[in-house]
């Protein structure tokens, strides 16, 4: 790893368990990144859980904090993780950080997981406030470098439904217009080639070369499915993704085979792991399914590659 | 690693920097161990910069916050970790949450760092409020397994000065006489045998045999010194201590050389690269040179909740 890549990640803090800046912060570690992280709130564990206790951060005090680190002249970064947040105020602080800190480093890439809802049996809802979209619409996205939104969020952020592979290439051509060089779809109800059992990924690498021209790199990524509901997983998605495409920085195909297959052998273990915790015909809660971060840290540093990516 | 060797640390956050949980979380983790963190403050960096700014946690949130945990029915952990601490209720609250978890798991096992100060030229001063030595006295080490003060600290805690290694055993006596079965005495400004430029750590590990005596385990570990003020080595040790102690159970000594040895690469690897020579290096470094001239003319007063607004 060449010296000092330092990424500002703006994200949950949970006290047990893995998402937020919690998923995200280990793999870049070891991955050898240096990762400055803002807890955006912090709370005993994810809100899937039957309980939760704990306090949130207001964009004052996330302001205060980007003040503390600016005083020091230390607000020198590379990237910006962002992912899950419910309120439209913090939001546009860190539309207004990740301006101020392009300023001090014009090639900084904001990486950018558009949290809003997802869909359950075909049927899409929102799980933030709705008055977050036209946030991430307007003045998210056009700031943002790489976007990681999932085929629901893709459609709400075009206002454009994907019913088949060809629409979903056009969302993300329209999800390039708005800013973002690189475009990942994270999920889809699309039909594999590969079958029902697989899910299917699809990225889009668009470059504006000298003369004003495009060249896009698409890609699809099929992965087999995992049959549980996991939370934390698009964190830890988007946290390798920064890390594949830094070192794959124009490979779309080896960064999201690397990013997919190491997802999958993070879900594999954790499967594994949560049926016996859970016991023989047993459905594993949320306690059991956070996902084995550390045991899995051979396959965040070196995935084997699993999973099949085909250049479209 | 065997499975699920579960860790809480309730220590300080920094956006930037290795201090507290940002200092004792990784090095935990890349060693196997599942760590939850309560961050007892989220400051953008440690107060030794020009300018830190943030927030603290109460008593009441980090009981909150347990009770998450609790109502949920994850408050079964292996070990607890604590370090820097400026509030009496929240070292309060702390101790509460230990005896508890001990009530779910009886093996557990409690790592303090009972932070309250240092020497500078043979002159000690704490840099907590004062009101924080009879909580620690009194009610946190006596439930502690394992602690890691300075030599100061150490002092403070017994009452008792060192000027010999054998004052320091005997003050390590005294401490496991308060609680502890594990006493490592982390610097001290004994002479070591092998001269000026080492620094001399002492470990105890005193374990009651089943027809009731002690069979005490002592070391000394010299290391090199490292000539700069670095900030978070403490988090740093208690937390790769707490790893090698539990992988090597009943031979402080080898836990002792790893954590000592480990420190080392560290620090070694720190001071090389934070003298760099870079132009732009150097401005970024502008913020340590800063905060060795802070850190030590604040180390010459006490302070009493300077740093809470």
């Amino acid at each position: 790893m060449e010296p000092e890549c330092r990424v500002l990640s703006i994200q949950s803090h949970v006290v047990r368990g893995y998402v937020g800046n919690k998923a995200a912060t280990f793999p870049l570690q070891v991955l050898g990144f240096e990762v400055d992280t803002v807890n955006s709130v912090q709370f005993s564990n994810h809100t899937g859980y039957a309980h939760w206790k704990g306090q949130v951060l207001n964009s004052d005090e996330l302001h205060e904090l980007y003040e503390g680190l600016k005083l020091n002249k230390v607000n020198r970064y590379d990237y910006v993780l962002t992912g899950y947040t419910r309120d439209t105020s913090f939001l546009a602080m860190v539309v207004d950080i990740v301006q101020e800190l392009k300023q001090q480093n014009s090639n900084l890439v904001y990486v950018c997981d558009p949290v809003m809802g997802d869909k359950w049996n075909g049927e899409g809802s929102m799980y933030v406030p709705k008055d977050l979209l036209p946030v991430y619409r307007d003045k998210v996205v056009p700031v943002a470098d790489i976007i990681t939104p999932n085929q629901f969020e893709a459609e709400l952020l075009t206002g454009r439904k994907i019913y088949t592979e060809k629409d979903a290439l056009e969302v993300m051509d329209m999800l390039h217009a708005m800013g973002p060089e690189t475009v990942v779809i994270t999920s889809s109800d699309l039909q594999a080639p590969l079958g029902n059992d697989y899910l299917i990924a699809l990225g889009s690498h668009r470059k504006t070369k000298a003369d004003g021209t495009w060249i896009t790199q698409r890609i699809r990524v099929e992965s087999p499915k995992v049959d549980a509901v996991f939370v934390g997983t698009g964190d830890l998605f988007a946290a390798m993704l920064l890390a594949w495409t830094h070192k794959h920085p124009n490979n779309l195909k080896v960064a999201c085979e690397k990013t997919v297959s190491a997802m999958q052998h993070v879900l594999q273990r954790t499967i594994k792991s949560a049926k016996v915790q859970a016991g023989e015909g047993n459905k594993p809660n949320s306690a059991q399914l956070e996902l084995r971060m550390v045991q899995s840290k051979k396959d965040i540093e070196n995935p084997e590659i699993i999973v099949k990516a085909t250049v479209l």
